[in-house]
């Protein structure tokens, strides 16, 4: 058995009020949208299964947030970063944060080992 | 011999002929001026449907802003074809829409009605005001489908199918969000009736 409704004439009435607001956009909230679409869009690496690798090779977390804090941060951050990361660091460095350095050659470098 | 309005008018829109999602390739391809073009077409709808489920501009006009953020960051792998633009935005709009309602739920509910309309008189607008913020209440009690349910059909006026698409959900499903949010709504609003200035009428 399907329900209908009783008809509910204040509800109908809202409906009609808010379906007859048509905003128009000001020229701060234009402006707004044009600068986010101006910025660079921060690259995703599609490859989350090798920065689990990269992770558990040094120790998860409280390692990367000491790795963080040195100079090669901006190389770290840009192997494969989760798309959190990713936006956390734009935002930090307020630019792209995506550079071409393959896992294997990351791990070849072996500047970031201990000792 | 000055141009006739029509021509001024194709020679100043390259863009006339290209679709929305034309216009977002061409963005993500470095064309400078694709996203201005797309801004004036989409966003005042977004803005729109975000002032409906709301009822309160500044918040409307910060999930606009989201809403269009989420666009161009997805332009780059945007693949011709898969989607309109359109339905796309109308769902990243309503998610948004829904993840604000949800928060409104913890905080204290603003009593003070704020001038959204154009209406004529303050006392008019900020009655518009009131009910439409109590409508925006309203739909917060709901879940979350629900309430997008039938916000995109009575507030956007969509059709069943059209809703179908953007919550990719089958149109039965859309019948039965649509049907069961409008009754929670009612049961809702029953009882500010004389509040927000309707007559309270007695059954027949």
């Amino acid at each position: 058995m399907t329900m209908t409704n009783p008809p509910d004439d204040m509800l109908d009435d809202l409906f009609a009020q808010a379906r007859r607001l048509t905003p128009v956009p000001d020229d701060a909230l234009i402006a707004r949208v044009l600068a986010d679409a101006a910025r660079p869009v921060p690259v995703r690496h599609p490859q989350p299964s090798i920065w689990a690798q990269l992770r558990g090779m040094i120790g998860g977390w409280p390692a990367l947030g000491g790795l963080a804090t040195a100079t090669v941060a901006g190389i770290w951050i840009g192997i494969a970063p989760p798309p959190v990361v990713a936006d956390y660091a734009a935002a930090l460095l307020d630019e792209p944060v995506s550079l071409g350095l393959s896992p294997e050659e990351f791990m070849i470098a072996g500047e970031f080992s201990d000792g | 011999m000055p141009l006739a309005r029509s021509q001024m008018m194709a020679v100043s829109d390259p863009f006339a002929h290209a679709s929305d999602e034309d216009l977002l390739l061409a963005h993500a391809s470095g064309d400078p001026r694709a996203a201005g073009a797309l801004t004036q077409r989409v966003l005042p709808r977004v803005l729109a449907q975000a002032l409906r489920m709301l009822a309160n501009r500044a918040e409307a006009e910060d999930v606009a802003q989201d809403a269009m953020l989420r666009l161009w960051r997805i332009a780059p792998d945007w693949r011709r074809g898969e989607a309109q633009v359109s339905t796309w935005l109308y769902r990243v709009t309503a998610n948004l829409c829904t993840d604000r309602l949800r928060k409104r739920r913890h905080v204290a509910i603003d009593t003070v009605a704020e001038p959204i309309d154009s209406a004529p008189s303050v006392a008019a607008q900020m009655q518009t005001g009131a009910r439409l913020r109590a409508l925006s209440d309203a739909l917060a009690q709901l879940p979350e489908r629900q309430a997008q349910a039938v916000a995109l059909r009575h507030l956007e006026g969509l059709s069943n199918p059209q809703i179908a698409a953007i919550m990719d959900i089958s149109v039965a499903s859309v019948e039965s969000l649509t049907a069961r949010g409008k009754r929670a709504l009612s049961a809702i609003m029953a009882g500010r009736k004389a509040e927000l200035g309707y007559d309270d009428d007695e059954p027949t």
